[in-house]
Order: structure tokens, then C-alpha cells, then sequence
């Protein structure tokens, strides 16, 4: 992921590819993750019709939305213990 | 993704491609499990009941749906936290 290492200089073909599959590899697990939780959710097991409904759909959306919010939260989150860390000299766990 | 030049490009194209068909068996047997698990829950008969089967059109159905809807509020999502680039993307 070269963003967080300020555009690394010089990669090697091999690396490049890496790189580029790692960063669809966690988008792609994040969506997955994201699918089963909010299908747990906000779909009912007992299946009266094969359409969603009004409130499955609205329950969807907004679950997708705080599922973004939850991730950012929890980011900013740890991207501050981090920087107190290092701050104090202690032992960060990153 | 940019900064591939045609070969690593074809390279990355191949390895997607794999990907996809992976995603796509894993949706596949995700999918026979949760209706199968939701669905058929009477082992009195042998074959699939009417009840069960209906149960499970409509199961395959709403999923299918569900996860198109997901799909698209996820890249509507991705796409306005890549833009604003609270979590680093650029």
C-alpha cells in the first residue's frame, strides 16, 4: 500500500502486482464482512416474499452507512492511541 | 492500480479474473447454506416439500437483491471516503 509509506520508490514488477491485489483483497473483504453483518441484521429468516420490503431496504442502506462510520470511528481511534504513544515513548502495539 | 504497465497490467487482469471465480463458488455455497439452514428444517420426508421450496425461491431471491442493494451503497460509500480521504486512500 504504497499511501502509507509516502509512495515508495522503486518496486519490482512482482511488488506492484502485490500491491494492487492487496488493496482490492481488503476492499473485497471489508464488502464481504459488511454483506454478512447487515444481511444477518436486517433480513428476517422467515421468507414471505422474494422482494425486499420497504423496511429491509432503508435498514440496508443505513446499516451500510454506519458500517463506514463505525470503521472511521474506530480508525481515528487507533490512529490516536498510536500517536500518544509514540508521544509518551511508550510501547506502542503498531 | 495505476502505475502498471501493460504486462504487470495483464498480470493483475489474470489474478482479478481467478479472484472472481472464487468470490463467485464462495457466494455460490454461501448461499445453499443459509437457505438450506433457514428453509428445510422437517426431515419427514425425503424430498423437498412444497413449503420448503417456495421458502427457497424466495430465499435466493432476497439475497440476490439484498447484495445488489449492499453493493451499491457500498461503492456509493467507498467512493465519498476515498474522496474525502478520511482513512488514508487517495
Amino acid at each position: 500500500m504504497s499511501f502509507l509509506f509516502g509512495g515508495a520508490p522503486k518496486m519490482s514488477s512482482a511488488e506492484k502486482i502485490a500491491a494492487a491485489e492487496t488493496e482490492v483483497e481488503m476492499i473485497s473483504d471489508m464488502f464481504n464482512r459488511l454483506t454478512e453483518s447487515c444481511t444477518k441484521k436486517c433480513i428476517p429468516a422467515d421468507y414471505r416474499e422474494g422482494d425486499l420490503n420497504k423496511g429491509e431496504s432503508v435498514c440496508l442502506d443505513r446499516c451500510v452507512s454506519k458500517f463506514f462510520d463505525v470503521n472511521i470511528k474506530v480508525s481515528e481511534k487507533m490512529q490516536g492511541e498510536a500517536n500518544a504513544n509514540k508521544q509518551g515513548g511508550g510501547m506502542g502495539f503498531m | 492500480m495505476d502505475g502498471l504497465n501493460a504486462s504487470e497490467q495483464r498480470e493483475f487482469a489474470s489474478r482479478m479474473e481467478r479472484k472472481q471465480m472464487k468470490e463467485f463458488m464462495t457466494m455460490y455455497s454461501k448461499m445453499v447454506q443459509r437457505c438450506f439452514d433457514d428453509c428445510v428444517n422437517d426431515f419427514t420426508t425425503k424430498s423437498l416439500i412444497n413449503r420448503e421450496e417456495t421458502c427457497i425461491m424466495r430465499c435466493v431471491d432476497k439475497n440476490l437483491k439484498s447484495s445488489a442493494r449492499l453493493n451499491e451503497r457500498f461503492q456509493e460509500q467507498n467512493a465519498a471516503m476515498m474522496q474525502s480521504g478520511s482513512m488514508g486512500g487517495n
